[in-house]
């Protein structure tokens, strides 16, 4: 690895290691950081700072990192995949469907809310399904073109769907408003309990997939010749991405933008689009912003919780475009 | 020459879309030899450079590599059998010279593999015989024409595949980098690599070649030296122009064009 790669990942690192810091002690209740290392290793007394820290802090913590690192990982994936920079987990049709699944719940269903996280996952995950389904039939399965044109139809099904039923119940779209924005709750490990298996699933594949994905840089045929199967890792990656990106709208609801521009962010202060390096290195770095976003989002103007996703794209498009006019 | 052809393609059939668009082309190459497949736009020239590469289904004929029929053959162990340089490959961004010809070594490294030593030679071995060693560092995207295709060469090297197939390498180039890509080309040969060149322009592959494959209307309609091929008839019969090959003592090749002449009515259909 050069010592620029070296560098990206060392401070993306001690980013997400000072948003951990600042998470787990910054608050309602200040816990010094000392206090929640003993609550961690278990040398804390039993007590109320060892319970805000464990069964409110924690959770809250890991949510954030693997919403982030999930996000990341996702666009990484997606983009790589389908050598296309503007594709995110919108193209696939996650998004659309897990923010139906979510407003069906919230807006139709509400004495069910429990069921939240899991709706907005399974409908990501359906609405994914459609995408691949009608993408990988007829002549020139798996074709990128089709693909994304599926992806935007099922997309602008499911929205149509969402604000149909946001139209039929606007007494009870406050509701839904946390959730459509993108923002994380502290509600204890419930939500991480149903949503763990997608997430590690979706992780797994990703690892498999990195170096197969390096094979389709030079395109299609390039890697067919080399002996690579171009489809079928398009269709894994795919796969991968609508995991991790349901898992994660069903962990934070709708949070745009952030699949999308950690990779680039990646790309261009590493200067390599090596996927090996890339894809790992945007989840670290998704992890780290999600990370330091969602402390800063409840702690600026607490006891106010500011939604993270709004946030992210305020704090993330500044830094995006200056690193955009600095690319070649 | 070994006994055994390295590719021995016969009667291969492709239809793409229930449209029939090969009806029956053969090709064969061994050892140390050049084969250009020559013949006008939308002939089958490329599909059959693709279906013999398995990368285009065939329904009909048969393609064997060393003896082996290309059913038997997948994936990796194929693509140490050959390699392909398409028309148009992808140029990426963020991706140098070096990554690229490490993709090419991807055949000799298993998924959950890094690359060996030997890896890692073999590719500067393709970069510098393919020319491409002087601009290993820099970026795919900010190359030349000729450049970009010395790469891809250089792509097919680092597979070091007995066969290399390349798709109109030359089609974008210049005089100087055409020239220097047909050197290349010849250069392989004498290593000892089979090349199959596709190829529409005939002074070039008349230039290089050691046998050329004629293609018209889906089908391989001559094959031979260039000499015994490319006759006057032969052009006028599958061009539609009146033409003639010359070749002088420092075998400098040259087509002579009636461009604006009418095929003289003496030209009889010669398939």
């Amino acid at each position: 690895m050069t010592l620029r790669l070296s560098l990206v990942v060392s401070l993306a690192a001690a980013a997400l290691a000072a948003a951990a810091a600042a998470s787990m002690t910054l608050g309602a209740v200040h816990i010094p950081l000392q206090q929640v290392l003993d609550a961690l290793t278990g040398a804390a007394d039993p007590g109320p700072l060892r319970k805000i820290v464990l069964d409110l802090r924690l959770p809250r913590t890991v949510e954030a990192l693997s919403v982030g690192a999930a996000l990341g990982t996702a666009g990484a994936l997606l983009q790589a995949a389908l050598a296309n920079p503007l594709a995110s987990p919108d193209v696939i049709g996650v998004t659309g469907g897990a923010g139906f699944g979510a407003i069906l719940i919230l807006l139709v269903f509400p004495s069910s809310i429990a069921l939240l996280p899991l709706g907005a996952l399974l409908f990501g995950l359906l609405a994914a399904a459609i995408v691949f389904v009608v993408a990988w039939s007829g002549p020139n399965p798996g074709g990128i073109g089709r693909l994304i044109l599926a992806g935007i139809a099922i997309s602008a099904l499911f929205a149509a769907g969402m604000s149909t039923l946001m139209a039929l119940h606007p007494d009870r779209v406050p509701s839904a408003i946390f959730f459509l924005v993108g923002g994380l709750t502290t509600s204890g490990w419930s939500q991480m309990s149903v949503v763990w298996p997608y997430l590690a699933a979706g992780f797994v594949l990703a690892a498999v997939l990195v170096r197969p994905l390096d094979r389709l840089a030079l395109g299609d045929d390039v890697a067919a010749a080399l002996g690579a199967r171009p489809r079928l890792i398009r269709l894994g990656a795919g796969v991968a991405a609508a995991l991790l990106a349901a898992s994660a709208a069903a962990l934070a609801g709708l949070v745009t933008f952030v699949g999308l521009f950690i990779p680039h962010v990646v790309r261009l202060a590493a200067g390599t689009a090596s996927n090996w390096f890339v894809v790992p290195a945007s989840a670290l770095c998704g992890a780290a912003l999600l990370l330091a976003g969602d402390t800063l989002a409840r702690t600026v103007m607490a006891p106010i919780e500011l939604p993270v996703g709004p946030l992210m794209v305020v704090l993330g498009v500044p830094l995006f475009l200056w690193l955009l006019r600095r690319a070649v | 020459m070994s006994e055994a052809p390295l590719l021995d393609a016969r009667d291969v059939r492709v239809e793409i879309g229930g449209t029939p668009i090969l009806h029956g082309a053969d090709l064969a190459v061994a050892a140390g030899e050049l084969v250009a497949v020559v013949g006008p736009n939308g002939a089958g020239k490329s599909t059959l450079a693709r279906a013999v590469a398995g990368l285009q289904k065939t329904v009909g004929g048969s393609v064997r590599w060393s003896g082996e029929d290309i059913a038997r053959l997948r994936g990796r162990r194929l693509a140490r059998l050959r390699a392909f340089v398409p028309q148009r490959p992808r140029v990426p961004a963020g991706v140098t010279v070096r990554d690229a010809a490490r993709i090419g070594r991807s055949p000799h490294v298993g998924p959950l593999q890094r690359m060996t030593r030997a890896d890692h030679e073999a590719v500067e071995r393709a970069l510098a015989r393919a020319g491409a060693d002087q601009f290993a560092e820099r970026a795919l995207t900010t190359l030349s024409g000729g450049e970009l295709q010395r790469v891809q060469i250089a792509v097919a090297l680092a597979q070091e595949a007995p066969v290399l197939i390349a798709d109109e390498p030359t089609a974008h180039l210049d005089l100087g980098a055409t020239a220097g890509l047909a050197r290349l080309l010849r250069g392989l040969t004498a290593d000892g690599l089979a090349v199959i060149l596709v190829v529409h322009d005939l002074a070039l592959a008349a230039a290089v070649a050691d046998r050329v494959v004629v293609m018209a209307d889906g089908r391989s309609v001559a094959t031979g030296s260039p000499e015994e091929v490319l006759h006057p008839e032969r052009i006028a019969a599958v061009w539609r122009v009146d033409a003639a090959l010359e070749r002088d003592a420092e075998g400098r090749t040259a087509l002579r064009v009636g461009w604006l002449e009418d095929l003289r009515a003496s030209f009889v259909r010669v398939p």
